[in-house]
Parts: C-alpha cells; sequence; structure tokens
C-alpha cells in the first residue's frame, strides 16, 4: 500500500475535479437478495485508495483484472459509492447524496467513455452526443449546435446524421467521447476506450479524448500500455490496493 | 424549462420506439399486434353489442327522433311490446304533427298477433305494426305509403270508423302465412280480417334472422289487440330536419325519453343490459389480454434493453427520467396497437355482417359508430398505462454497474 494514505496534492490553488480520501469498497458475494444468507462472504475490491485530480491532469490507472481498476473508476464517476472513506465531486460528497442528486451530479461534473461505446441505436451521431443536454432541459436548438461543435471537433461533422450502425468502433468511440464532453464536465472517466479498438484507432482515439479534454481532469483505466502513455501520471493498483505512482 | 426536458424526453421516447421498428422490430410488432388484436376483437365485439342495441328501437328511414317511455325495457322488438306505453297517441301525435317542422308523425304499437297460415290454416305468429301512414313514408324499411292515408277506423276518440283491413307484409311474413298480395289473413279469435295490400322487403333484422312484420293501421291493431282504452301506443316517431324540435319533444310526456335518429341513443344502450354485459365482457378480455401482451413483451424489450438504460443512468438520467422514457415508450406502442385494433375491428364488423348477410340473410349485424374508433384508442391508453407498470418496474430495477460492466 504505496503513499495511499495521503491525498497527493496538485495545483493547490484550484479545487480538484474529484477527491478520493481512503476508500474502500466491499461486494456481498451472492448477492443481497431476500433469500440470501445474512452472513454472506464479503470480498474487498478496493481498500485504502486516496487520491486527487486536477482539471487538466491525464491520470491512468493501471492494473492487471480484479485489481480494482472499475471500480475505482466507477466510484470517481460517481456510478457507485464506497463502503468507507469519501469521493467528493464539485465539493460534494457522494455518499450524502440521494440517487437522484447523484445522477444530477454526474450529469454537471462527470462525462463518461465506456470501452463498449453504448451510444443508442435508435438516435444519430448528433443525438447520442446531445443526449445528457436533454436531461438538463436545453433547447432543441441549443442542443443541435453544442453537438455539431463537438463531432467538428473529434472530426465527425460530416457524419452528424448517422446511426451508430452505421459507424466504425473508432468513429463510435469518438461520438461517445463528444458525448462525454457535451455538459463541459470537470472530470471524464474513460473504462479501457481502446479495448474495443485496433491499435491504429486506439491511438487516434486516445490523442483525441487528450487533445479535446484539455480542460477536464482525464482518468481512464486500462491494460493497454499504449493508453497509459498518454498520460501524466499513472496509478498501478493490485488486490485493490495502489502499489505504485508513476509520474 | 421543466416544460422543455418534458417534451425532449417524449421526443427520445418515440425516436427510441421507432428505432426500434427500424433496427430490431419483432418484439414491438408482436406487442402492437397483441394489443391490435386484443382491441380489434373488442371492436368487433362491441359493434356487435351495438347491432343488438341498435335493433331495439324500431327504426324508419328519416325518422329523426322517437319517443319511448323511460322505463321500457326496449332489449328487442319482441321484448318492447310488453313494456310501459304511451298512452293518448293520436291526439299527441296529431298535436306533434301541428308543428310545421315535423314532416311526419305516427305512433307505433307493436304487438304479436296470431293468425292463420292461408295454405294449411295453422296457428302462426306475426309482429304487427300498427302506425298512422302517410303517403311516401316508411316504418322498418316497409313502405306505409301502401296503407290508405291517416287511421280511418278512429273517430274522434271511438274506435268506429271505416274498417280498411289493409296490410303490408314483408316477405318473411309471407313466407310464413303462404301470402302474397290481396291474401286474406284472419286474426284468430277476431271477427275481423286483413287483406294484404303489399309484400315488401324490409322489417327487422335479427341474429336469427328476418322477423315476420306487418304492418297495419294503429287503430285497427288497437283493435284487435284491445288496446283501445287509453289510446295507447309503444313509441312515437317523429321525423324532422329541425334539431330544435327535440328540445319540444321532450318533456311532452313525463317519464318518456326522446332518442336521437343518427348515433346511439343512451336509451337504447342503458337499457339493453345485454348488449352492455356483452360490450363490457369485450372491453374487460382486451384489457386483460393487450395488458399482459404489452407487460409481457415490453418486460422482454427493458430486459433486451438494459445496456442501454444503463448508460443512460450512467449519463445522468434520473430513476424518474428512465421510467417516463419506458412509460410513454409502452404506451405510445399500446396506441399504434389500438390504431391496427381499429383497422380489425373495422374488418371484423365487416366480416360478421358479411357472415350474417350469407348465412341468416340478415344485412346488420354489428355497427360501426365513430366513437368506436375513440373509445378503442382509450382502451388501448389504458392498456398501455397499466400495461408500463411492470416494464417500469423492470427498468427501475437496473443495476447501472451490472450492466455496464
Amino acid at each position: 500500500m504505496a503513499d495511499s494514505s495521503t491525498i497527493p496534492e496538485s495545483s493547490a490553488a484550484i479545487p480538484p475535479a474529484v477527491t478520493a480520501d481512503s476508500i474502500g469498497r466491499e461486494y456481498t458475494r451472492g448477492g443481497t437478495g431476500f433469500f440470501d444468507r445474512a452472513d454472506a462472504p464479503t470480498v474487498r475490491a478496493l481498500d485504502d485508495v486516496s487520491l486527487a485530480i486536477q482539471r487538466g491532469d491525464v491520470v491512468g490507472i493501471a492494473g492487471p483484472s480484479g485489481s480494482g481498476k472499475s471500480t475505482l473508476l466507477h466510484l470517481l464517476a460517481g456510478l457507485d459509492i464506497p463502503t468507507n472513506g469519501t469521493v467528493t465531486i464539485a465539493d460534494t460528497d457522494i455518499a450524502t447524496v440521494s440517487k437522484r442528486q447523484r445522477a444530477r451530479l454526474r450529469l454537471d461534473n462527470v462525462g463518461i467513455v465506456f470501452q463498449r461505446f453504448h451510444l443508442l441505436d435508435a438516435l444519430s451521431a448528433r443525438a447520442n452526443v446531445a443526449l445528457p443536454l436533454v436531461e438538463l432541459g436545453e433547447s432543441k436548438r441549443q442542443r443541435r449546435e453544442k453537438a455539431a461543435v463537438l463531432l467538428d471537433a473529434v472530426g465527425l461533422g460530416d457524419r452528424s446524421g448517422h446511426k451508430p450502425g452505421q459507424l466504425s468502433g473508432g468513429e463510435q468511440q469518438r461520438v461517445a467521447i463528444a458525448r462525454a464532453l457535451v455538459t463541459e464536465p470537470a472530470l471524464v472517466v474513460a473504462d479501457e476506450p481502446t479495448g474495443e479498438l485496433d491499435s491504429v484507432t486506439g491511438e487516434q482515439v486516445l490523442d483525441l479524448l487528450v487533445d479535446v479534454a484539455d480542460e477536464q481532469a482525464v482518468v481512464l483505466a486500462s491494460h493497454d500500455q499504449q493508453a497509459l502513455d498518454v498520460c501524466d501520471r499513472v496509478i498501478h493498483l493490485q488486490d485493490g490496493e495502489i502499489v505504485k505512482r508513476v509520474k | 424549462m421543466i416544460g422543455r426536458r418534458l417534451r425532449s424526453l417524449l421526443g427520445l421516447a418515440l425516436a427510441r420506439v421507432a428505432g426500434r421498428f427500424r433496427i430490431a422490430p419483432q418484439r414491438v410488432l408482436l406487442a402492437v399486434l397483441g394489443v391490435g388484436v386484443a382491441v380489434g376483437l373488442m371492436v368487433s365485439v362491441t359493434g356487435v353489442s351495438l347491432g343488438l342495441a341498435s335493433q331495439s328501437v324500431v327504426q324508419s328511414d328519416g325518422v329523426d327522433y322517437w319517443l319511448v317511455p323511460e322505463q321500457a325495457n326496449v332489449q328487442s322488438i319482441a321484448v318492447s311490446s310488453g313494456g310501459p306505453r304511451l298512452g293518448d297517441v293520436h291526439a299527441t301525435s296529431q298535436q306533434i304533427g301541428t308543428d310545421d317542422r315535423v314532416e311526419y308523425v305516427t305512433p307505433v304499437l307493436l304487438e304479436l298477433v296470431p293468425v292463420r297460415d292461408t295454405a294449411t290454416g295453422e296457428r302462426k305468429y306475426i309482429f304487427a305494426v300498427g302506425v298512422i301512414p302517410e303517403a311516401g313514408q316508411s316504418v322498418l324499411d316497409m313502405p306505409a305509403g301502401q296503407l290508405e292515408a291517416g287511421d280511418p277506423y278512429y273517430q274522434n276518440g271511438s274506435y268506429d270508423g271505416r274498417w280498411t283491413g289493409e296490410a303490408v307484409l314483408n316477405s318473411a311474413a309471407a313466407e310464413l302465412t303462404n301470402s302474397s298480395t290481396n291474401s286474406v289473413l284472419a286474426p284468430l279469435g277476431k271477427n275481423q280480417s286483413m287483406t294484404v295490400t303489399n309484400v315488401s322487403t324490409g322489417g327487422v333484422a335479427t341474429a336469427g334472422g328476418s322477423v315476420p312484420v306487418m304492418l297495419v293501421h294503429l287503430s285497427e291493431l288497437q283493435e284487435l289487440t284491445g288496446s283501445t282504452g287509453g289510446d295507447t301506443a309503444d313509441q312515437l316517431l317523429v321525423s324532422t330536419n329541425d334539431p330544435a324540435v327535440k328540445s319540444s319533444l321532450e318533456g311532452r310526456y313525463p317519464g318518456t325519453t326522446v332518442v336521437t335518429g343518427s348515433g346511439l341513443s343512451p336509451q337504447t344502450v342503458s337499457a339493453s343490459s345485454l348488449p352492455l354485459a356483452v360490450a363490457v365482457a369485450a372491453l374487460v378480455s382486451a384489457v386483460v389480454v393487450g395488458v399482459l401482451f404489452v407487460t409481457t413483451l415490453m418486460g422482454l424489450e427493458v430486459s433486451a434493453d438494459r445496456e442501454q438504460l444503463g448508460a443512460l443512468a450512467a449519463v445522468g438520467f434520473s430513476q424518474r427520467s428512465r421510467s417516463l422514457i419506458v412509460a410513454v415508450e409502452t404506451i405510445l406502442i399500446s396506441i399504434l396497437g389500438g390504431i391496427v385494433g381499429i383497422a380489425i375491428g373495422l374488418g371484423g364488423i365487416v366480416g360478421v355482417n358479411r357472415l350474417g348477410t350469407q348465412l341468416f340473410s340478415v344485412e346488420t349485424v354489428a355497427v360501426f359508430e365513430p366513437q368506436l374508433a375513440g373509445y378503442a384508442l382509450l382502451v388501448a391508453i389504458g392498456i398501455g398505462l397499466v400495461g408500463a407498470l411492470y416494464p417500469v418496474w423492470l427498468s427501475r430495477r437496473t443495476d447501472v454497474l451490472e450492466v455496464l460492466a
């Protein structure tokens, strides 16, 4: 458990996009259903992890399968709450708010890029990019304008009307990156963003992510050394604990 | 902004439904078809019950209003002959007839009359309809004008005028009694006889076939059936082109209802328990079958769509928004099913009527009223609302981490 007991400081004057303070996450094996045993065994997926990520940082999370990369990423994105410790997004401890408030916190402050893109098949690239703005209640014109700017930025301005099924894997991931950025969040998390792409396309997507998200904090979890090479610093996890920090 | 967000969410639900039809249409098509068949059957059966209900009042071309006793059980014409009656009908119809806006008015007395078969002498029952005929008018699509105009046997309150003995038969009555034009019919137990002046194709059609009908002068039927005391009849038929006549008819008799010629009358529907029961049974069946279809298939659809719902949750859509999207999708699919159901129901009504014509020589077994389309859509929306409960519940159980891992 290397230097995980303290929150590493970044640019001190600017509040971090996200902080994790001694967080841990346990799961109950066999679920928590009505007929499940009360004394079901628990699995500790993450233990005593602390970090702070500023806007402009690109942080990689590395480690073998089962090391806790995705768990940490989900906690930093506000998709899950820690069993112990605190995750703070926009000065809010995510464990102290309701599910609805946590969804709103994600909507306003976090963009998420998934390994398998998770675009809505029925919608065009433009509508997929603008999807979070629907929940924010922005007008159709505003949604179209913002989506058009971001699709231009990811090089898909001429394919805005295409459905996901009409786009290549790399193009779909670029649409997903644009969707993650459309609300101008402080934090973008990417879970294995190159996992479904060939190496050339993966490199292009990573360059684009780092380039477009220059004002955001970016956290990406990956097995891929190519992906970790673009990061300012990399946190290595093993068995749920930070074993190495590399700048 | 809330309104804009709501509109956007509805638009998103609409886009997702359209996308489903484009990308993986099997389940949604099955759901639409399921609701369509359920609503279609309901429309067809309700059409049949409307057909039954509308046969409970004597209909005639050009007659716009019927004045009927409020408590009359006019479930069928035969039954209605035993119900409460209107009194002093000659004077009342004459009084109504003084209104310039009224084209034609006649009391209608409905009685079953036993007559002798002209060939075999056997006792046969004919449905006798007593009216005050006028030239060019028809009742039950039978030419009342073939009878002498007016009611000669009725003389200022007494029944001692000239007995015409005229009768117009429909083809079913002529066949039943082996009669034709100029045949003489002898009502059993009476001294008077009736001479057939015309055999027409009109009359009363029921699911069991054409009813034998004999159109005669009102007073002569009253005399034959002993209804002279009180000058009674079952209904008053009033023909007019002026809708304002209705209000002047209302209240003319205490305890009567004015039934409009066009469309459905509340009187016929409410007083007819069998058609109403059939319609309610059809409604309940349609709702149960439709809800089961929608619930099952949209439940499967939500299960198959968990990743996309999970993506919406991850992006920041609240549970309420996701529930709304799933509910609206379910209701939209039900409405589409309702539209398909209207088409199926209309086809069913046409089919039932064709079968009725072929098998029973009855032209109108089922009736399609425009209100049925609105009714079907309302039922479809209801099916969608109830059917959405399970898919919404299922969507709320979607664990974003589980589906996106």
